[in-house]
């Protein structure tokens, strides 16, 4: 006993070293794949109120171009409103629609604190489980997808973007419909790129990504860019596409939150599928 | 009193510095600027390391917390302490650290401050790009990301003291 003792004492500075490493090391990769707390995220209140006062004198510099932004927005969508159409078939009327019903909304929220030189980028949003924001959720901006939900709080929450290195979101390259899944490597911050798409397809330059709304985070066709480059990957039947996002991630302020009413039903009917038997 | 008082000062002004510009800058080249070190190297040089290190701990979370990157500072930061009195003792002067009060670059002179801050500064920036990375096949990214942040953060970190810290008075 009394040489555990004198052996703690001896070592006493080593042991804090190593308890306070293990602490932050376990912090940051557990925060990686799960958050399991708050507290010491740009979500939590105290430093979610500082990025918002950061974020009221800095949001001014780039007003004009964001208001230029929604401006061209508002007109594309004011374009598709029915009320602009005009009507070349007088006799069919319509009544209670039932055809459609809605399966997506859009929370509007606003960057606050943004990184794209990390590694893996995370963007604080100024909503949060008051406005109904929680884990998971999509996220998108009028130019292209931003990221999923990781982490939330009363009203902050924290988007792990598509500057991340694991974000794997289902994306549809789009006149053949080939599918895979979108990575990032992290280097630059506009390009990404495509994996699990096998070599013998001819797929042109330039032709549009977007979401293939498999999992029922992003609805189907989101713009996510286009692709620059295709290579070879040596000794694999794949090719390794590099995709040229359409959004500037380093100018976003407005987004928004993609709210699934259909979530529940859809995983719930995938949760039936029997899974594979081991032989 | 007095003491307490100017580095509860530099601790908040670092922390700022840190949390609210640099992290925000994007400047290029993988380069990341990281001056909070700075504080944990001016301390007064017979604090004890285990006091040296709590306060380096409570500094990186409080960075970490308000930059989401859950500890990656904390560790580095808290591995630049535990460091400092080892690397202060390779290279430490003829007569010893009794008579100097803190280890800024006029009180030390610039060899000094280059051989102890300099290769302290470099292990932080290797072990924070290491750990944020965490790969072995991007090595040679790893090693340009620290060779040119390096510099700067060190540059940065003496136009700092030369802007707020007043010069020992000729003895």
């Amino acid at each position: 006993m009394r040489n555990l003792i004198a052996f703690f004492r001896r070592f006493r500075v080593f042991l804090v070293f190593v308890v306070l490493q293990i602490f932050a090391l376990s912090a940051y990769f557990s925060f990686l794949q799960f958050p399991r707390s708050q507290y010491l995220t740009s979500a939590s209140y105290v430093s979610g109120n500082i990025m918002e006062v950061r974020n009221d004198i800095t949001k001014h510099f780039n007003l004009s171009l964001n208001n230029d932004k929604l401006q061209k927005e508002n007109s594309w969508l004011r374009q598709h409103q029915p009320a602009n159409f005009q009507r070349l078939e007088s006799k069919k009327v319509r009544i209670d629609d039932t055809l459609y019903e809605q399966q997506y909304l859009f929370i509007p929220a606003t960057v606050i604190n943004s990184t794209v030189t990390r590694r893996n980028n995370y963007f604080t949003l100024n909503v949060g489980r008051a406005q109904g924001v929680v884990r998971g959720m999509g996220v998108f901006s009028d130019k292209g997808v931003v990221g999923i939900i990781h982490n939330s709080s009363d009203h902050f929450s924290v988007v792990k973007s598509v500057l991340t290195e694991n974000i794997n979101i289902d994306v549809l390259i789009e006149p053949i419909g080939l599918f895979g899944l979108l990575k990032w490597d992290g280097r630059d911050s506009r390009r990404g790129t495509i994996t699990g798409i096998s070599n013998d397809l001819k797929i042109k330059k330039w032709s549009r990504v977007v979401t293939r709304g498999g999992s029922g985070i992003f609805p189907r066709g989101l713009k996510v860019g286009k692709i620059e480059e295709l290579k070879p990957i040596e000794g694999k039947p794949l090719w390794d596409v590099v995709v040229r996002y359409s959004e500037d991630y380093r100018t976003l302020q407005r987004v928004y939150v993609i709210k699934n009413l259909m979530q529940k039903e859809q995983r719930d009917l995938e949760s039936n599928i029997p899974p594979d038997k081991e032989e | 009193m007095n003491d307490l008082i100017k580095h509860s000062v530099r601790f908040f002004a670092l922390f700022i510095i840190q949390a609210y510009i640099l992290n925000q800058l994007e400047i290029g080249f993988g380069i990341q600027l990281m001056v909070y070190p700075l504080f944990i190297m001016l301390l007064p040089f017979d604090l004890g390391l285990i006091y040296l290190m709590l306060l380096a701990f409570g500094m990186g979370l409080l960075i970490d917390a308000v930059s989401n990157t859950y500890g990656l500072h904390t560790s580095s930061l808290v591995l630049f302490a535990y460091l400092r009195p080892f690397i202060m003792k390779l290279f430490s002067p003829r007569e010893g650290y009794e008579k100097v009060r803190e280890g800024n670059i006029f009180e030390m002179g610039s060899r000094w401050f280059i051989y102890v801050f300099g290769g302290l500064l470099a292990i932080h920036h290797l072990w924070f790009f290491l750990l944020e990375i965490f790969r072995l096949d991007e090595v040679f990214f790893i090693l340009r990301k620290t060779v040119l942040s390096v510099p700067l953060s060190y540059l940065l970190c003496y136009l700092l003291q030369a802007l707020f810290i007043s010069k020992p008075k000729e003895r």
